[in-house]
């Protein structure tokens, strides 16, 4: 990592690292919570502090990450309180939950600086991509906001900020927009400790530190005051507010005169006389200020207006800032506000520059427009800046406007003229395709930073994933030249394409942005003279049309060669550097081994000597491939998706898949967010090297393949045997013979060869071997490429046979893998540890299951965009699921279940006053509970019917109503879903509350120990001994115990359980708690790649974490007190395997052991103190006989 | 009382008891405990190369390459710039023992490769070690290696790590080699300063219910003893190294029959994983009263009684030996 603390003045890094390194100097609390993609922030300061790196005055600030960024502002605020240099980072919902203190800090006029990585609110839908929105919320709170634009100002800009607010004593909010900022890597002056020493004021921490809560001088804050005084108070703080724009102008003087990089409050660029100029804020103004300087280049008298202190907004420098020739002015929002008369920069100008006239400072108001761009990261690319003032042109420009969409609804949007290019020549671009496992975007951000300390040249890395958490997609966007890079928009036309894993070849039109005459490097299992080959004939045709040369490698042989398995990144990169000439070859290796020994010599000599050896052999292998003159490839039979699918995944889900959605017109999409379910069966990603493979002969019908399936990519399916008539040779089955309720039933496994991840979980735990040679199971990875059209075949085949009906289903532990699932291939990391509960439910409950998903990892995969892996069974039901937010999850389902219950109540009214027009056995039998089984469900649902049926003929008020609402008499499974930080931290208190009422909601709570999808900061269900960000050194408290305190409210059922290891139990916890009328709770243990071993043995670690007593086993049923038994039934074995045992497998805990062996031992023993004392707790409380009737209490 | 005390790769033992190669030592007051029962030496939990560059490649598969591979998250563990991964905590063990304890601290190096063992025999000397216990583990499975070659290989480690420390090397072998003798002088001239027989290497079982490999270690047993008497029996007096067994010493007689053969120092593991430090104060009482009894005033003087070159039979320890006893062997069972 570049060393950015230590007064280097040039350093390669995002915008992230430079703000987090001078809040860092300047801040002695740092209080937060993760969020995206202000996270790492967060965890650069912890990192720091970890390593005791001083702050500018000497000491290490102390990091703590708060349980919500609600509890971050509050603590943020008693710091302040309490006189110390605070800060705080976050973003999107993370400051929308910190507003209510935000208005407090700047009430009371504290010096404090919050930097936020602005980033879309969840509306219609979550993003985690960057616009205003968030920021914009929070500008009534009294705060002064200060944009970046760049990395290079989000660095400067930070300093700015905390040096004015300390001098002005108004809160900043320092933002800059997330992804495209935040995680965009530039050459940029850093500012070293001498410049932020300059440039903050000793006196004004002084005066901060005075104005602190101290018992000596005792004041009182936060009083409560009445209509005689508020209002009044409220105003005395406008000299302040007042004051901050000249206080933050005498700042940015200051740090002129300290580093030669001049800021004003509203920056100008373009033509001296322009008529038509664009008023914005953030990373857009980058792309702005290159097209305006290029037009106006060219004559053009077109300009730009950089708002930089966007509150306090000054009127008059906004104006001072403007060219006296403008004649119109189109003012750019990157957020929306529905409903108001224009989006807020627009108001603002607007009403400055009405002030202005009105005052006669502005000689005549020049034509005001507004227009909104790049929400949620959405391109900002210089034809839309061109559109933008191309419409300025015209007599009449829109007054409202949208750029960079196709509109066909309200019809707003501008049209493009996509040939438009503003990067000069002297601008290398390249691209590059690659697996988020292979290693690409790592190597990438080391050659920038290569090419960045070692030539003259500026440089730019953008990195873009995909949405899946297994075998993601990664492009990135490296460019360098001589002059400074404003392109903040992805490269349309690349000198170099490098793809980095052939499937890529066929799934994405990957040349799309090669320039003529590119160069272009693939990675491609195959000899020199085979290479042409084996392309595609779209890639074939766009390599003769374009003239590009052709270059390939086979880099998986040369890291297999090498010990490196899938990781060709280095590999790559030295083709990178040889091709591209921007080093000389041997200077750019020797750095490339450098980074490699900075990167990992940490790792140990080994890893070193392996890319070394690999680096060295890389350019020995590189070909170049004659390009001939025409494609001989036949034409591609692929189709994104089939011909039969829906009409929506023919429309919309197809463009997504291909990497087009960009095009899709506002008509495509539901007003409400509101989306099919059912899609990922469509996704045919095609990711797994290899698959596994049924061998029948083995086969001893266990299901446990199907059970643990992360993807649902194995099915284990019984049916009638007729239904195999015609079967493909490749479809295989056998009689059922392991359930005798299932006799006379065929019973097959299968492969589901496009969506299998590879991870292997299923082999690891298939009990049956060859008894003559037990390597061969019963199934066994075979390699993807021989099998795949085969299986696609088989899988088909098995799609359309009919299910059993679920009645005839036992449901036992092995029998619960026939269920059809309506949850499958979705997008979870291979090997994830969640998803099997979640099939599982969906298994029991689906076709009457009601999801509230908190967000995170299973809203993720859940509902990430292009698919959807809710599914229906074949009478068309299925999971209704919905994502609201992270901390209101267990509040949103309880709400779920209010608005069913008073559904089903407005029904059984209906009934009541109809009911002597119904025949009296059916209205008896609807007053009924509908009953738990399927069975019962399938008897309800045709006593339903019947309602329906009979409704239909009647005439009186109310019964067409009633055959509305008629589902409501059947049951609706009402689950809370989510992970550990919202269970245990974010969304405690709400749990907590809605555990304490009495209503049917069932949470089930995938605990991982960490907050996975934000990339593994400790929760309070961390184990003790565990390393986790904010928890470097391993953690030294207990981990919560959120079944024992939902235990105490007696009313609640509680479980924990390990799905991997002891499935019986789970399903029996599953089942209980969804047939309990009141709060349930299921703990289930969760697998994930944070816990850092190898996911394919996790069935066998988490059997290892219920020997150890890591993880407990038991069952809370309210209703055994009724039976007068113990409510607690504690289901695992006493402890057998030593604690040390467990802990040693998981990187999570070995790292402790490799720091610091006796902490290791010291955090073992807690451990084992903390499982004794827990197991002892609940082995007396399962001996525990509570008297009858509290039961009833409730 | 006859006296326990003698010289061990050059380094005075208050008694020929050596903490070998275990977890013995990974406990601080476990090995106190163990001191003050009377052991002279200590041997660490050796460093593995395999389990190391195993790790190391573990880590870079499962920590390195989750890292930007996601849109939310940079990695999924802390950045590990703090947690190296390699002998560095062995190493740091090491100086914690060394710091504890007053006596011969031997650290262990388990490898087959030469090259970067020679690195971490340089930490260990400069963490305290006053000897290196190099353990020659190789479990060969291919058919291109002969075994001369692995010899030359072996050989060539000792040589890399006696020229890179100034702490005498101790090289502890497996009982499978076809001419032991002339590999130990070979090690001899290499520069190493003792042998050690035998090592117990991984001897993987099966388990017939599940078809598995076990990979269980058991325990030694004393009737692992008598094939580390035969090889300290041909060793002694015939090269010039300090030889110590290990395998099979369970008590006090046993460490007496080792000692007669040859052993300079005898190493015990099984009998103190069992019997903790009371264990160690009886095999002393025991060696000291068996030395008085059979008069012998040292346990120095007792050193090689029974070695080929004293023996009143040396046949007894050559092949005719072992015929006669295959031939006086009946099956207890005739069957049926």
């Amino acid at each position: 990592m570049t060393d950015v603390l230590t007064a280097g003045t040039v350093a390669t890094i995002d915008a992230n690292e430079a703000v987090a390194s001078v809040a860092y100097r300047l801040s002695e609390v740092i209080a937060i919570y993760p969020i995206t993609p202000a996270s790492p922030m967060a965890e650069h300061a912890d990192e720091w502090a970890v390593t005791d790196r001083p702050n500018l005055w000497g000491s290490v600030p102390d990091v703590i990450e708060m349980q919500s960024e609600g509890g971050a502002a509050g603590a943020v605020h008693g710091a302040l309180q309490a006189g110390a240099l605070t800060t705080t980072f976050t973003a999107s919902q993370g400051l929308l939950l910190m507003i209510p203190n935000l208005f407090k800090i700047a009430g009371e006029l504290n010096a404090f600086c919050l930097h936020v990585a602005a980033r879309s609110v969840a509306t219609h839908a979550l993003s985690i991509f960057g616009d205003h929105s968030d920021v914009m919320a929070a500008r009534g709170t009294g705060f002064a906001m200060l944009a970046s634009g760049s990395p290079q100002e989000a660095s400067d800009l930070a300093a700015v900020a905390h040096a004015a607010t300390l001098r002005s004593r108004v809160p900043f909010l320092h933002f800059f927009d997330g992804f495209r900022t935040s995680h965009e890597i530039q050459k940029i002056s850093t500012l070293d400790d001498a410049v932020l020493a300059a440039l903050v004021d000793d006196a004004d921490i002084a005066a901060h530190r005075a104005r602190s809560l101290s018992p000596d001088r005792p004041v009182v804050r936060g009083t409560a005051q009445n209509p005689d005084t508020f209002f009044q108070a409220r105003e005395a703080a406008n000299p302040f507010h007042d004051a901050c724009p000249a206080v933050v102008e005498a700042t940015m003087e200051r740090f002129a005169e300290l580093t030669g990089r001049h800021y004003r409050l509203f920056d100008y660029v373009g033509h001296a006389e322009a008529e038509r100029v664009i008023v914005m804020m953030g990373s857009g103004a980058e792309c702005a200020h290159e097209a305006v300087e290029h037009l106006a280049a060219q004559g053009e008298r077109v300009g730009l207006v950089k708002v930089r202190l966007y509150r306090p907004f000054s009127m008059e420098r906004l104006v001072d800032a403007l060219p006296p020739t403008v004649r119109s002015v189109a003012v750019l929002d990157r957020t929306k506000e529905p409903g108001s008369t224009g989006d807020p920069l627009l108001l603002d100008v607007t009403a400055a520059l009405v002030d202005a006239l009105g005052r006669g400072t502005l000689a005549a108001l020049p034509r005001i427009v507004g227009g909104r761009y790049g929400l949620s990261s959405k391109e900002f690319s210089p034809p839309m800046v061109k559109a933008v003032l191309d419409e300025l042109t015209g007599d009449v420009p829109r007054s409202r406007f949208t750029v960079g969409i196709t509109d066909d609804v309200t019809h707003l949007s501008l049209p493009l003229d996509d040939d438009f290019t503003t990067e000069p020549d002297s601008v290398h671009r390249a691209v590059f395709f690659g697996l988020g496992s292979d290693g690409t975007v790592s190597s990438n951000k080391a050659s920038i930073k290569i090419i960045g300390e070692h030539t003259p040249q500026s440089c730019q890395g953008y990195f873009v994933y995909d949405s899946k958490k297994s075998g993601a997609v990664t492009v990135s966007h490296l460019r360098f030249g001589p002059e400074p890079i404003r392109s903040t928009y992805e490269i349309r036309s690349a000198g170099f394409v490098a793809v980095h894993d052939p499937g890529l070849l066929d799934r994405l039109d990957v040349l799309e942005r090669a320039a003529p005459g590119a160069t272009v490097l693939l990675n491609l299992a195959a000899a020199p003279d085979e290479v042409w080959d084996r392309l595609p004939r779209r890639v074939q045709e766009t390599l003769v049309a374009k003239g590009c040369r052709l270059f390939a490698i086979d880099a998986d042989a040369v890291a297999d060669r090498y010990g490196l398995g899938r990781r060709i990144n280095t590999i790559m990169q030295t083709c990178f550097f040889a091709l591209t000439a921007v080093l000389p070859v041997d200077v750019a290796i020797d750095e490339i081994k450098a980074s490699v020994v900075s990167t990992w010599g940490r790792r140990g000599p080994e890893i070193v000597r392996r890319n070394v050896e690999a680096i060295d052999a890389a350019l020995a292998e590189l070909h170049e491939i004659t390009v001939p003159a025409a494609a001989s490839a036949p034409p591609s039979t692929r189709l994104t998706v089939p011909d039969d699918a829906p009409d929506f995944v023919q429309r919309v889900t197809r463009l997504m898949l291909d990497g087009h959605g960009d095009r899709l017109p506002v008509s495509a999409f539901p007003p409400d967010g509101t989306w099919p379910t059912g899609t990922s069966r469509f996704e045919k990603r095609a990711i797994a090297s290899e698959i596994p493979i049924w061998e029948p002969d083995l086969c001893v019908q266990c299901n446990r393949c199907s059970m643990i399936c992360p993807h649902t990519a194995i099915i284990t399916k019984v049916f009638e045997p007729e239904h195999q008539d015609g079967a493909p040779a490749s479809f295989r089955s056998q009689p059922e013979t392991y359930t005798h309720e299932l006799e006379g039933l065929a019973y097959t496994v299968q492969v589901a060869p496009d969506d299998c991840t590879g991870c292997g979980l299923c082999v690891e735990v298939c009990p049956a071997k060859d008894r003559t040679r037990p390597k061969r199971k019963a199934i066994n990875l075979q390699p993807a490429d021989e099998h795949r059209d085969r299986e696609r075949t088989a899988f088909e085949f098995l799609r359309q046979i009919p299910d059993v009906p679920r009645t005839r289903i036992p449901r036992g532990s092995r029998t619960l893998a026939l269920l059809p699932a309506t949850f499958e291939f979705s997008g979870a990391c291979a090997g994830c540890g969640e998803t099997p509960y979640i099939r599982a439910l969906t298994q029991l409950f689906g076709d009457h299951l009601v999801i509230a998903n908190a967000t995170g990892c299973s809203s993720i995969y859940g509902a990430n965009l292009p698919t959807t892996p809710y599914t229906t069974g074949a009478d068309g039901r299925g999971p209704a699921w919905s994502n609201s937010l992270f901390e209101d999850n267990a509040e949103f389902g309880f709400g779920l279940r209010l608005g069913l219950d008073a559904t089903a109540r407005r029904a059984r009214s209906l009934l009541d006053d109809l009911a002597p027009h119904l025949p009296a056995a059916l209205v008896a039998e609807l007053g009924e509970p509908c009953g738990h089984d399927d069975e019962q469900l399938t008897r309800r649902r045709q006593v339903v019917a019947e309602l329906r049926d009979h409704c239909s003929r009647m005439t009186e008020p109310g019964a067409v109503a009633l055959a509305d609402l008629a589902d409501a008499f059947t049951n609706r499974s009402v689950w809370a879903i989510g992970g550990d930080g919202w269970a245990y931290d974010i969304g405690y208190g709400g749990l907590d509350h809605v555990l304490a009422s009495n209503r049917d909601v069932n949470v089930l709570v995938l605990d991982t120990e960490v907050y996975s999808n934000t990339g593994g900061q400790q929760s309070k269900a961390t184990p003790l001994g565990a390393v986790a960000k904010f928890a470097s050194a391993g953690k030294e408290t207990r981990k919560k115990d959120l079944g024992l305190l939902a235990m105490s409210y007696g009313h609640v059922y509680v479980a924990s359980v390990a799905m991997q290891a002891r499935n019986r139990h789970t399903l029996q916890a599953l089942l209980e708690a969804e047939s309990y009328p009141g709060p349930s709770l299921v703990i289930a243990h969760s697998p994930c790649i944070a816990h850092g071993y190898d996911l394919v043995h996790a069935p066998a670690q988490q059997a290892r974490a219920i020997a150890s007593g890591a993880w407990p086993l038991y069952r809370y049923d309210p209703r055994r007190v009724a039976a007068g038994e113990p409510p607690l039934v504690v289901d695992a074995d006493p402890v057998s395997l030593p604690m040390r045992e467990y802990m040693e497998q998981e990187a999570r805990f070995r790292m402790v052991e490799m720091r610091d062996p006796d902490r290791f031992t010291t955090l073992v023993r807690a451990a084992e103190h903390a499982v004794r004392d827990r197991h002892a707790l609940y082995e007396q409380l399962a001996q525990i006989r509570l008297p009858e009737q509290e039961a009833h209490d409730g | 009382m006859a006296e326990l005390a003698t010289t061990w790769l050059g380094l005075e033992l208050t008694s020929p008891f050596v903490i070998g190669a275990s977890p013995l030592a990974d406990d601080l007051d476990g090995l106190r405990a163990l001191v003050d029962a009377g052991a002279g030496a200590v041997v660490l939990h050796s460093v593995f190369e395999e389990q190391i560059l195993a790790e190391q490649l573990a880590v870079h598969h499962f920590v390195d390459s989750r890292i930007d591979t996601d849109a939310e998250a940079r990695s999924f563990l802390p950045e590990s710039a703090t947690f190296p991964v390699g002998a560095d905590p062995t190493l740091a063990h090491l100086e914690r023992v060394r710091a504890a304890v007053d006596l011969p601290v031997v650290a262990s190096l388990n490898g087959v490769t030469p090259g970067g063992w020679t690195d971490i025999a340089t930490r260990m000397e400069a963490a305290g070690a006053d000897a290196i216990e190099l353990n020659l583990y190789d479990l060969v499975t291919g058919f291109d290696e002969t075994a001369a070659d692995i010899e030359d290989r072996q050989h060539d480690v000792v040589s890399a790590v006696v020229a890179a420390v100034d702490l005498p090397v101790t090289v502890k072998l497996s009982p499978f080699y076809t001419a032991l003798p002339a590999f130990v002088r070979r090690l001899e001239q290499a520069g190493a300063a003792g042998v050690a027989v035998f090592n117990r290497f991984y001897q993987p079982d099966v388990d017939p219910d599940t078809l598995d490999v076990d990979r269980h270690l058991h325990l030694s047993t004393p009737a692992e003893l008598p094939l580390r008497l035969h090889a300290l029996a041909l060793l002694h007096g015939r090269v010039g190294l300090s030889l110590a067994a290990t395998g099979g010493v369970h008590s006090g007689r046993d460490a007496a029959k080792a000692v007669l053969c040859g052993a300079t120092a005898v190493q015990v593991v099984s009998a103190l994983l069992v019997g903790g430090a009371p264990q160690l104060t009886r095999m002393r009482a025991d060696l000291v009263e068996w030395l008085d009894e059979m008069g012998y005033r040292s346990v120095d003087e007792a050193r090689g009684a029974m070695a080929l070159d004293n023996v009143a039979d040396p046949h007894a320890w050559e092949r005719v030996n072992y015929t006669r006893l295959i031939q006086g062997w009946r099956p207890r069972s005739t069957g049926t």
